[in-house]
């Protein structure tokens, strides 16, 4: 057996609140192998980049992370800054929503990458150079050669990103963390984007955790699916089995929500009704007993749904399947 | 044929480039026509020009040649576009920038009464509390500034404060393109039953296919400032002629795809 | 688990009220200013009652007598109190000052909107007007104006606004161009709003904190306009002294009396600092709010 390149167990994210910490993320658990892939899913306020940037200890300052967080068998939980500067990039890489943001608009292409490179790596500037090319070869530029003396703002959205990539492979990092990396890119660049990710993960065997509010898009990525509502994973398992057979009934809402190119106003969309609970304000309950058709009376809003089976891998927190089972649902 | 409620009409939008460069052709001779009761879907990826289209249409942006009819008759002085903007409203993308941040939902949904002298001051509240209940707030909504708001009740604020008018046609920029996918729903769900029940007809304008096959009668698909292929939405979704129309809708993910083979 | 004792994120509960004063948003700059700037002015205000004696009473048994416990100031050279003589020139100073700085905001605002809101053909030449008022150099324009006309306040204050005005529109018209470009605007106009109408209810609010700031350091830099321009020997005529006045008296025997030009010196920087401090305090508020804003 191998062993797992991320452990994650019972991690929680807490800020300071008014009346005792407030826990944005709460009770997240996942393992990756080395190569594996895990779709995280959730509409905004679920956590979702929260956690993902605990994962590199990139939370705001006025976070804590408890729980377990393991990387190859070694705790990060309590890394001070020079601990986590040689994982950072080298190890787990992150590509962000805005690669805008990620980019320096002073800095041309070239210099970036190269200065990532020799930041992990004591090599001489060809060396560093001739992998800069490599790597932005890798991410999809056309004639990377060129791109080295491009700045950011004279690229595309969809090349922009392509360049964070290409800065995140700088290092050869063992996992990449894209965090809505395709959000904001027109669709077809979206469809180029998750190819390549798909393509650069087979080809360089790196771990992918794809953050992602779509659940289509998930299903284009594959691999696992953790679904988060309110700071807290409420179905875990195989992306296919879970889009297929749907066990929570915020999984349910949330497909019964999002047209497809085959659903028309002739059969109406589904909404959930309500608003998503502020972080925190979830308390000891299940997260989404307020807006659920079908929560527990009594049982719901006092108890935290612990994991039932749905199927072999197929795991999912609610009190309402732990009962009736799939009859129960909505 | 009956005419169109609204009709753009060989619409050109240059604007001129930046520091001696190219100058930039938004829109290349496109023409669009809504008719009574449709909604009519323009869709395509960012620099189509459907934006622009839709500016032109309620004239916060010129075209550099082309026309806009209202009714069937062209619309050019200032009275014109008064006129057109009594029946045509316009709802904006970004509900976090569309409404005033310092003024009270309440207020900014009494003004257009106010503009217009539609009812006595007196009477104002009272309409914005209807208003208010037919979009789905609460009335306590009215004291609240944009700020206290989330981005679907901002956007629900929006479109109520287009249709404190009254208008016969609503035109909307991917209002809900920022939106969470459970929030969208409810919006795209308020927008049908708003427009069954005041007989609205809709421009709809997104970059996801997925929300304009939910919601349209008619597609306009564009491309780079022109229109690659219109019809029937049924029609262009399910059959679709142009390549580039293909092409969009094969990128767009979806649940029930064969999984791609790993070794793609 | 462990808390750590960090700040907590500031964040109001109940969203951002872009109040202007709004508890626990006044940062200990702003309080500073205020209570130092609030005791100035009400002994200012208060002189009638509180000056010890006649500021313009000479006593030339008492000339330049050092701080003591009969003049808590000293007295200048014709033996007048000093410390009335500041209580009462502060009032000349407050006066040309505040009026200055509230014509000058007025004035300012005006033209800022004007450019913004305005019909086109007025924008260059507001902006002409505006680049020329920066250029030009205000303490030869009060030598010029006080070598025509005898200095009085009218004339003073006139002149502050004139200095003042420029600045103020340009941070409007800064402003206002800027939300000009925002979606709400462009929807008050297709809802039929006028221009007038967007400029004074939609655009205007969103001035409003930049005006405060604006006020407060305005405030101080007339304050030292004032009092360089009457140490020049252009301000308010005798006997009626305002702080620049009293220093230009006091300076003479700056060698040998060093109150007579100290104390009325540190008045002057005493209340312009003040001001400083409640325009940054108030600029670091109105940053905070929109920082939270956009964070949103």
């Amino acid at each position: 057996m191998t062993t797992p390149l991320l452990t994650v167990q019972d991690l929680a994210v807490s800020f300071p609140g008014q009346s005792g910490p407030v826990r944005a993320v709460d009770g997240a658990s996942f393992e990756l192998n080395p190569g594996g892939r895990l779709v995280i899913a959730g509409e905004s306020g679920s956590g979702k980049s929260l956690l993902c940037r605990s994962l590199l200890g990139i939370q705001p300052e006025t976070a804590t992370v408890s729980g377990k967080l393991e990387w190859k068998g070694q705790s990060l939980v309590s890394l001070s800054r020079d601990q986590w500067r040689p994982l950072r990039g080298a190890s787990i890489a992150m590509i962000f929503q805005d690669p805008t943001a990620a980019l320096n608009p002073l800095l041309s292409v070239g210099r970036q990458i190269i200065d990532a490179i020799r930041a992990h790596r004591r090599c001489p500037r060809d060396e560093a150079r001739a992998r800069a090319v490599e790597v932005l070869g890798m991410a999809g530029l056309p004639d990377p050669e060129h791109r080295l003396t491009n700045y950011p703002s004279e690229l595309s959205g969809g090349m922009r990103q392509r360049v964070a990539i290409a800065l995140a492979l700088s290092a050869g990092p063992e996992l990449i963390i894209a965090d809505e990396a395709t959000t904001n890119l027109d669709v077809s660049i979206q469809a180029q984007i998750v190819k390549l990710l798909r393509r650069l993960r087979l080809d360089l065997e790196v771990a992918l955790i794809f953050v992602t509010h779509d659940l289509d898009l998930a299903a284009e990525v594959g691999g696992d699916l953790m679904v988060m509502y309110a700071g807290q994973p409420v179905e875990m398992g195989d992306v296919q089995a879970v889009l297929a057979d749907p066990c929570h009934p915020y999984t349910r809402g949330l497909l019964r929500s999002a047209p497809t190119l085959r659903t028309t106003r002739e059969v109406p969309l589904q909404p959930i009704p309500g608003q998503a609970p502020k972080p925190g304000s979830v308390g000891a309950g299940a997260p989404f007993r307020d807006r659920c058709p079908v929560a527990v009376e009594g049982v719901c809003a006092l108890q935290r749904p612990g994991w039932s089976q749905a199927a072999p891998g197929h795991r999912v927190a609610c009190h309402r399947f732990e009962k009736d089972g799939r009859a129960g649902l909505p | 044929m009956s005419t169109p409620i609204i009709e753009a009409s060989a619409i050109t939008k240059t604007f001129p480039g930046r520091r001696g460069g190219q100058p930039f052709h938004a829109l290349r001779n496109v023409s669009s026509k809504l008719f009574e009761g449709e909604i009519l879907g323009l869709v395509g990826e960012s620099g189509s020009g459907k934006t622009t289209l839709s500016r032109i249409m309620i004239g916060i942006e010129t075209a550099t040649t082309g026309e806009v009819s209202f009714q069937g008759r062209p619309v050019q002085s200032r009275a014109d576009w008064k006129a057109l903007r009594r029946d045509v409203q316009y709802v904006f993308q970004d509900p976090f920038t569309a409404l005033c941040p310092t003024m009270r939902i309440g207020a900014a949904l009494a003004e257009p009464l106010a503009i217009h002298r539609l009812c006595p001051a007196s009477e104002r509240p009272e309409r914005v509390a209807r208003m208010l209940e037919m979009i789905g707030l609460g009335p306590e909504m009215a004291r609240r500034l944009p700020a206290q708001l989330s981005g679907g009740q901002r956007q629900r604020v929006s479109l109520a404060r287009a249709l404190m008018l009254e208008p016969r046609v609503l035109i909307c920029d991917e209002i809900v393109s920022g939106l969470d996918v459970s929030v969208q729903a409810q919006v795209l769900a308020l927008l049908v039953e708003l427009q069954r029940k005041l007989g609205l007809s809709l421009i709809f304008i997104s970059h996801d296919l997925r929300v304009i096959r939910y919601l349209c009668d008619r597609v306009q698909v564009m491309l780079l400032g022109q229109i690659v292929e219109e019809g029937p939405a049924a029609q262009v979704f399910d059959a679709p002629e142009n390549d580039y129309t293909r092409a969009l809708l094969a990128a767009i993910p979806d649940r029930d795809r064969l999984p791609v083979s790993e070794s793609a | 688990m462990t808390v750590t004792a960090l700040a907590s994120p500031e964040r109001g509960g109940t969203g951002g009220r872009p109040g202007l004063f709004r508890r626990n948003e006044i940062g200990p700059a702003l309080v500073a200013g205020a209570v130092i700037f609030c005791l100035i002015l009400v002994a200012v205000l208060a002189a009638p009652l509180i000056a010890p004696a006649d500021p313009n009473l000479p006593d030339l048994m008492a000339v330049r007598k050092p701080p003591s416990a009969a003049n808590w100031f000293g007295t200048d050279a014709v033996g007048r109190d000093l410390l009335s003589r500041i209580l009462w020139g502060g009032q000349v100073s407050f006066l040309v000052a505040g009026v200055g700085m509230v014509g000058s905001i007025c004035l300012g605002t005006l033209m800022g909107m004007l450019r913004g809101f305005g019909p086109g053909w007025l924008h260059p030449i507001v902006d002409r007007i505006i680049d020329i008022q920066l250029a030009f150099p205000y303490v030869l324009l009060g030598i010029a104006i006080t070598s025509v006309v005898r200095p009085s306040v009218p004339v003073l204050i006139l002149l502050m606004v004139l200095a003042g005005w420029a600045a103020v529109a340009r941070v409007v018209r800064a402003i206002a161009l800027q939300e000009r470009a925002k979606d709400y605007v462009k929807a008050a106009e297709i809802i039929g709003a006028s221009r007038l109408r967007i400029a004074a209810f939609h655009v205007f609010p969103s001035v409003w904190p930049s005006l405060m700031v604006l006020a407060a350091m305005q405030m101080a830099a007339m304050i030292v306009f004032e009092a360089t321009l009457s140490f020049l020997g252009m301000g308010v005529q005798p006997p009626t002294a305002s702080w620049g006045g009293i220093m230009l008296d006091g300076k003479n025997y700056i060698t040998t009396s060093w109150w007579l030009t100290l104390l009325p010196g540190i008045a002057i920087m005493m209340t312009s600092l003040s001001l400083v401090l409640i325009g940054d305090g108030l600029e670091a508020r109105a940053e905070r709010l929109r920082s939270r804003e956009a964070d949103k």
